[in-house]
C-alpha cells in the first residue's frame, strides 16, 4: 500500500464529499447550507489541489484541470457569500444563497470528473 | 494476441534514409512542474495552517462593541490572519478581541510565520539545487540554439583544439554551439570574450540528445565537428550526425586507423589524424621551409604572428624516439622521403631499431644522436621528449629537432626550448579543421601550396608581411557575381578590368590598397597568387588577405555603382539621375551601355 495514493485519494474524496454535503438541500434555503462546510471544502479543495501539482502524464494534466476549476468555482461562491453577509444591505438572501449554492454545485461537477477519474486510473491499474 | 515485430532499428538507416526528427530532452515546461513538485509540501502546510488558524479565529468567542457576545465571520477571521501572517497588523479588527481571541492569535502568528518560513525556505534551496539549476540551464541553452537565424556549426568537444578552433571562427563571424562534458570547459565559454553569443550545452556528445538540444536538428546547423579527445565519443557523434543529418559536412578528429575506418563507414566524414597531418607539414618543412612558414601562418588563423623561418637540414639519418602510433606514421613518411631512420622503443613488439627507453642515456647513446641529421622526440611523455631534446642539443647542436607535446600545460617549456617543428595534435587539429570551414578558397590554396617552389613561398610571405604586418589579418573572399557585386558584374562583362583595377582605392585611384591576393578560382581552375595583371571575368572567386579596412574599400567598389569605372579609366560618372542627364552631352568613353 502507497501512502502517498492514499493521501492523495483521501483528499480528492474528501473534497467531493464536502462539496456534496454543502450542496445538498433546497438551493434557496440558508439554513440548509453551513458556510463552514463551504470553507472546509474549498481547503480541502486547495489542498487536493496541491497534490496534483507536477505531474506531467496526460491524466494527471487532467486531474489538475478539474481541481483548478473546483477551486474558481468555491472562491467564487465564498466571495458570494462574503458579499452577501457583509456588504450587502439585505444580507444572506434567498437569491444570494441560490447563487453561493449553484456556484458550488458547478465545483461539484468537477470533483465528481476528478473523482472518475481517479476511480478510472485505480481501474486501468489493476488491469495490468 | 500475435503481432508483427517492429522493424529492427540497426537497418533503418539504410533503407529509407530517412531523417528522423532530432528530439531535445528539455521539453516545454519542465522547470514549472520542477518547481510545482518541489513545492507541493510546503504549500500544502501552509494551507492547512490557514485554514487551522482561520477556523479557529471564527469560533473563539468575542465581543462587539455594544458589549454583546459576538464572533468573527469566516471572511474576517481570514481578512484578520491574512495581514497578520504576512505581518502587516492592521491591528484588531472590526472591534477589540476578547482575551480569549488574543491568544488564539497570538498562537497563529507563531505557526504562520513557521509556515511562511518553510515555504521560502524550500522556494530558496531549490533554486540552488544542482539538478534544478541543470535543469534551467539546459531549458535556457535549449531556447537559444532554437531562435539561432544564421548558419551556424556544432562543435563537439571543447578541449584544446575547440577552444582554438572556436577563437579563429568567431574572428571570422562564424557561428557554433559547443557540447562538452565537462562544466568548467562550458563555464569557460561565458568568461572567453567571444564576440558572439555561444551556447554551451554539458552533457555527454555520445547522446544524440544532447546534441539535438545543441542544435543537431535545427535548419541553419551547416556543419557538425568531432573534436572530443576521446575516438569513442567521435565515432558516436559521426554516426548521429551522418544517420540523422547525412547532407551535413562532417569533421572528425582520431589517431586511429581503425575509428577513422568505422567512421567513413557512416557517409563521408572528413577525419583529421594530427599524426598524418604533422607528417605532411614536417615533410614540407624539410623540402621547403618558406612553404611550410606560410602554411601555418594561414592556417592559424587571423592575429597569428609570423613563426620564424626554419632551415631545411641536409640529408641524413633520422632518430625516432617513440615508435607508437605517430613514430610510425612519421618513420614511413621520412622513409618515403628516401631517408634513414633510426627508431628507438622500449616495446620490443613494435620491432623498433634500438629497444630501450628513451630517457636513458645508454639507450640514446646506441641510437647515436651525434651522426644524426634530424631528431623527433615523439613519445606520449612530455618529460622524456623534453630531456630528448635537451640531449639532443648538447650532443650536437646542428640537429633538426622535432618534438610532440602532449600536455597543454607543458607548452611554456617546449617554446622554451625552441624546437624545429612542434607537434601539438590539438593545434594541428583545430588549424586543418579551419582551414577547411573557414571558406574553401583556403583549403584550395593550402592543398596547392606543397607543389609551389620555396622562392615563390618566401615572395607570398613578403607581400603578406606587407600588407599585414607580422600579425596575420583577416582573410576574405570576393566573389565576382550579380548578387555579391552587384556594381561591378555588368562593368567585367565587358571585359578589360584587372586585379590592379580592383586594388586601387575609390577616392582615389592612385593608390593603391595594401591586400594580397591569394587565390583566383575561375570555374575549377585556380592561380595561385595571380598577378595584378590578370583580367577579372564574371564568376570569379578570390581569396585575399589584407585589413578589414581595406576590405570595406573593395566592397564599395563591389556595390556602389559608377565606381569601377573610376578605377579602371580615372573618369567620374555621375551616379545620380540627375547629374546623369545633365553629363549626356559629354559621355565618358568608358560609360554604362546597359541599364
Amino acid at each position: 500500500m502507497n501512502l502517498e495514493k492514499v493521501v492523495f485519494g483521501f483528499f480528492v474524496l474528501l473534497a467531493a464529499t464536502l462539496n456534496f454535503g454543502f450542496f445538498l438541500g433546497d438551493i434557496s434555503d440558508p439554513a440548509l447550507h453551513n458556510v463552514y462546510e463551504l470553507f472546509a471544502a474549498l481547503v480541502v479543495s486547495l489542498i487536493a489541489t496541491v497534490l496534483k501539482f507536477g505531474d506531467r502524464t496526460q491524466i494527471g494534466a487532467v486531474h489538475l484541470a478539474t481541481s483548478l476549476v473546483a477551486d474558481l468555482q468555491l472562491v467564487a461562491a465564498t466571495l458570494t457569500w462574503a458579499w452577501a453577509v457583509h456588504i450587502s444591505s439585505e444580507g444572506l438572501t434567498d437569491v444570494a444563497t441560490a447563487s453561493m449554492v449553484s456556484l458550488s454545485g458547478g465545483a461539484l461537477l468537477a470533483n465528481v470528473v476528478s473523482v472518475v477519474l481517479l476511480v478510472v486510473e485505480t481501474v486501468s491499474f489493476q488491469r495490468h | 494476441m500475435e503481432t508483427a515485430p517492429p522493424p529492427p532499428v540497426t537497418t533503418r538507416g539504410r533503407r529509407g534514409r530517412r531523417r528522423a526528427p532530432v528530439v531535445p530532452r528539455a521539453e516545454g515546461s519542465a522547470t514549472v512542474f520542477v518547481v510545482l513538485r518541489r513545492m507541493r509540501a510546503p504549500l500544502i502546510t501552509l494551507i492547512t495552517i490557514f485554514a487551522v488558524s482561520v477556523l479557529g479565529l471564527s469560533l473563539v468567542p468575542g465581543v462587539d462593541a455594544q458589549g454583546q457576545p459576538a464572533r468573527l465571520s469566516l471572511f474576517d477571521a481570514f481578512y484578520v490572519m491574512s495581514y497578520t501572517a504576512t505581518t502587516i497588523g492592521f491591528g484588531e479588527i472590526p472591534y477589540s478581541f476578547s482575551y480569549a481571541q488574543r491568544m488564539w492569535v497570538t498562537g497563529t502568528i507563531y505557526l504562520t510565520v513557521i509556515g511562511w518560513a518553510y515555504a521560502i525556505g524550500s522556494l530558496l534551496s531549490l533554486v540552488q539545487d544542482r539538478a534544478f539549476r541543470q535543469a534551467l540551464t539546459l531549458r535556457h541553452v535549449s531556447r537559444k540554439v532554437t531562435r539561432l537565424r544564421e548558419p551556424f556549426l556544432l562543435v563537439a568537444g571543447y578541449g584544446q583544439a575547440g577552444e582554438t578552433l572556436g577563437e579563429a571562427l568567431d574572428a571570422l563571424g562564424r557561428r557554433f554551439t559547443v557540447v562538452d562534458i565537462s562544466e568548467t570547459r562550458i563555464d569557460t565559454l561565458e568568461i572567453a570574450g567571444h564576440r558572439a553569443d555561444v551556447p554551451g550545452v554539458v552533457g555527454d556528445a555520445r547522446d544524440p540528445h544532447v546534441l539535438g538540444v545543441a542544435g543537431l536538428g535545427h535548419p541553419y546547423c551547416e556543419g557538425v565537428l568531432a573534436l572530443t579527445g576521446d575516438d569513442e565519443a567521435n565515432l558516436a557523434v559521426a554516426m548521429a550526425a551522418a544517420l540523422l543529418r547525412p547532407e551535413l559536412p562532417l569533421v572528425t578528429r582520431t589517431t586511429s586507423a581503425t575509428v577513422a575506418e568505422r567512421m567513413a563507414r557512416f557517409g563521408a566524414p572528413t577525419i583529421v589524424n594530427p599524426f598524418d597531418r604533422f607528417g605532411d607539414h614536417l615533410r614540407l618543412a624539410l623540402r621547403t621551409p618558406a612553404s611550410y612558414q606560410l602554411m601555418t601562418w594561414l592556417e592559424s588563423g587571423p592575429g597569428a604572428e609570423l613563426t620564424p623561418r626554419g632551415t631545411a637540414p641536409a640529408p641524413g639519418r633520422w632518430v625516432v624516439c617513440g615508435y607508437g602510433r605517430f613514430g610510425r606514421h612519421f618513420a614511413a613518411d621520412l622513409r618515403a622521403e628516401g631517408l634513414e631512420v633510426t627508431t628507438v622503443d622500449p616495446s620490443p613488439a613494435e620491432e623498433p631499431s634500438v629497444v630501450g627507453d628513451a630517457a636513458d642515456p645508454d639507450v640514446i647513446g646506441r641510437a647515436d644522436l651525434a651522426t644524426a641529421v634530424g631528431l623527433v622526440a615523439g613519445t606520449d611523455n612530455d618529460t622524456t621528449n623534453l630531456s630528448l631534446v635537451a640531449e639532443a642539443r648538447r650532443t650536437n647542436p646542428g640537429l633538426f629537432v622535432a618534438a610532440r607535446q602532449n600536455q597543454p600545460a607543458d607548452a611554456a617549456l617546449f617554446a622554451a626550448m625552441d624546437v624545429d617543428a612542434l607537434l601539438v595534435p590539438t593545434e594541428v587539429v583545430a588549424h586543418d579543421a579551419y582551414a577547411r570551414l573557414s571558406t574553401p578558397l583556403l583549403w584550395r590554396f593550402l592543398r596547392e601550396l606543397p607543389r609551389q617552389s620555396d622562392e615563390w613561398s618566401a615572395g607570398v610571405v613578403d607581400r603578406l608581411l606587407d600588407a599585414c604586418g607580422r600579425h596575420l589579418e583577416a582573410l576574405w573572399k570576393v566573389r565576382l557575381t550579380p548578387e555579391d557585386a552587384p556594381a561591378l558584374h555588368p562593368r567585367l562583362s565587358r571585359g578589360g578590368f584587372r586585379l590592379a583595377d580592383l586594388l586601387r582605392d575609390p577616392a582615389d585611384r592612385d593608390q593603391t590598397l595594401l591586400a594580397v591576393p591569394l587565390l583566383v578560382l575561375r570555374g575549377d581552375e585556380a592561380t595561385m597568387a595571380p598577378g595584378t595583371d590578370l583580367v577579372l571575368e564574371p564568376g570569379d572567386e578570390l581569396l585575399f588577405a589584407g585589413r578589414a579596412a581595406v576590405h570595406r574599400e573593395v566592397e564599395a567598389t563591389l556595390f556602389i555603382d559608377g565606381v569601377a569605372d573610376y578605377l579602371a579609366t580615372g573618369q567620374r560618372v555621375p551616379s545620380s539621375w540627375i547629374w546623369r542627364r545633365l553629363s549626356r552631352s559629354t559621355p565618358a568613353p568608358d560609360a554604362p551601355a546597359a541599364t
